[in-house]
C-alpha cells in the first residue's frame, strides 16, 4: 500500500473529481499515530525524517562496528588486545546510542548524549594515541587514527548526533 | 574472487548509491524503481554468498569467519536499509539507502581484497 503514494510531495490525497482518496485517509493516520507517539516519546529522533535517517546511520555503522570487532575478539584477540577491547567498547556505545536515538524519554537522551560524548572523546584519544605510541595500535580498532579505516564517519556521526540531540531538546525545552 | 561478479556488483552499487543520492536532493522518496533496484542488490549479494559457499574449497588461506561475516553484515545492512527506505515515506528513505550504498561498496572492496 505504501507503494502506491510514492509520488512525492505533488499528491494532495484529492483526486481530479475532488473526492479524497485512500492516500488522504492514510496520510491522516499516520498524522495521528504520528502525534500520539510524539506524546509518549518526546525526545525520540523516530518522529522526524532526518531524525530517522540519523538513527538508521547509527544501526548501520552499529551493526558493522559489531560485526567487526566480533570477529576480532574471536580470532585475533591475543595480537593487540588493547586496540580490539577498545573496538568492542566502541561498538557497544554505538549499540547503546542507537537504541536511545529511537526510545526518546529523558533518561535515554541523556544516554543518548552521554554516548555520543564518549564517542567523540574515544575517537580523538585513540586517535591522538595511535599516533604517539603507534606500537599499541599499529592493528586497526575503530577509533585508531581518527577514524580514517572508516572515512572518519567515526570522527563527524558523534557531532552530528549531539548537534541533533540538542536540536530536540532545544524544541521540547520551548514547546 | 570473480572478477567479472565483484565489477558488475560494485557498478550495481554505484548505481544504486548515486541514485538515492539524486532522490534525497530531489526531496522524493523511494519509488518502486528504486526499492527494485535495492532489491536486486540484495539478490546479488545472496548469489555471491551462494557462489562463495560452492568454490570455498578453491581458495586457501581464507577465514571463513572473516569472509562470511562480511558477506551477511553487507546482505543485513542492504536488507534493512530496503526496507526502511520502504517504510519512510520521505526524502530520507533513500537517504538511508545512499549511506547503507556506500557502506556495501566499501565491503564489496574488503571481500576482494580477503578473497585474494
Amino acid at each position: 500500500m505504501a507503494l502506491k503514494n510514492r509520488k512525492g510531495n505533488g499528491t494532495n490525497g484529492v483526486d481530479a473529481a475532488g473526492r479524497t482518496t485512500a492516500a488522504d485517509d492514510r496520510r491522516r493516520a499516520v498524522a495521528s499515530a504520528r502525534q500520539e507517539r510524539r506524546a509518549r516519546s518526546p525526545y525520540s529522533a523516530m518522529h522526524t525524517g532526518p531524525g530517522r535517517a540519523l538513527t538508521a546511520v547509527y544501526g548501520i555503522f552499529a551493526l558493522s562496528a559489531t560485526a567487526r570487532a566480533g570477529y576480532q575478539l574471536i580470532r585475533e584477540f591475543d595480537v593487540a588486545p588493547v586496540a580490539y577491547s577498545l573496538s568492542a567498547f566502541a561498538a557497544v556505545v554505538y549499540i547503546v546510542a542507537t537504541i536511545c536515538l529511537v526510545i526518546g524519554n529523558r533518561t535515554s537522551h541523556r544516554i543518548a548524549i552521554a554516548s555520543c560524548v564518549v564517542e567523540f572523546v574515544g575517537v580523538i584519544v585513540v586517535g591522538i594515541l595511535s599516533f604517539t605510541h603507534p606500537e599499541d595500535f599499529a592493528n586497526p580498532s575503530v577509533w585508531s587514527s581518527f577514524g580514517i579505516g572508516y572515512g572518519f564517519i567515526p570522527l563527524i556521526l558523534p557531532l552530528v548526533g549531539l548537534w541533533w540531540l540538542a536540536l530536540v531538546g532545544r524544541r521540547i525545552r520551548t514547546a | 574472487m570473480f572478477t567479472v561478479y565483484t565489477i558488475m556488483l560494485c557498478a550495481v552499487t554505484v548505481v544504486l548509491t548515486v541514485w538515492s543520492i539524486v532522490e534525497t536532493i530531489r526531496n522524493r522518496p523511494a519509488g518502486k524503481a528504486l526499492l527494485g533496484a535495492s532489491a536486486l542488490l540484495l539478490l546479488l549479494l545472496i548469489v555471491q554468498l551462494v557462489l562463495s559457499i560452492v568454490t570455498f574449497s578453491s581458495t586457501h588461506d581464507v577465514d571463513p569467519l572473516l569472509y562470511f561475516g562480511y558477506v551477511i553484515t553487507a546482505i543485513l545492512v542492504v536488507a534493512l536499509a530496503g526496507f526502511w527506505a520502504f517504510a519512510e515515506l520521505s526524502r530520507w528513505g533513500p537517504g538511508v539507502l545512499a549511506a547503507a550504498g556506500l557502506t556495501v561498496l566499501v565491503m564489496i572492496e574488503r571481500l576482494d581484497q580477503i578473497w585474494h
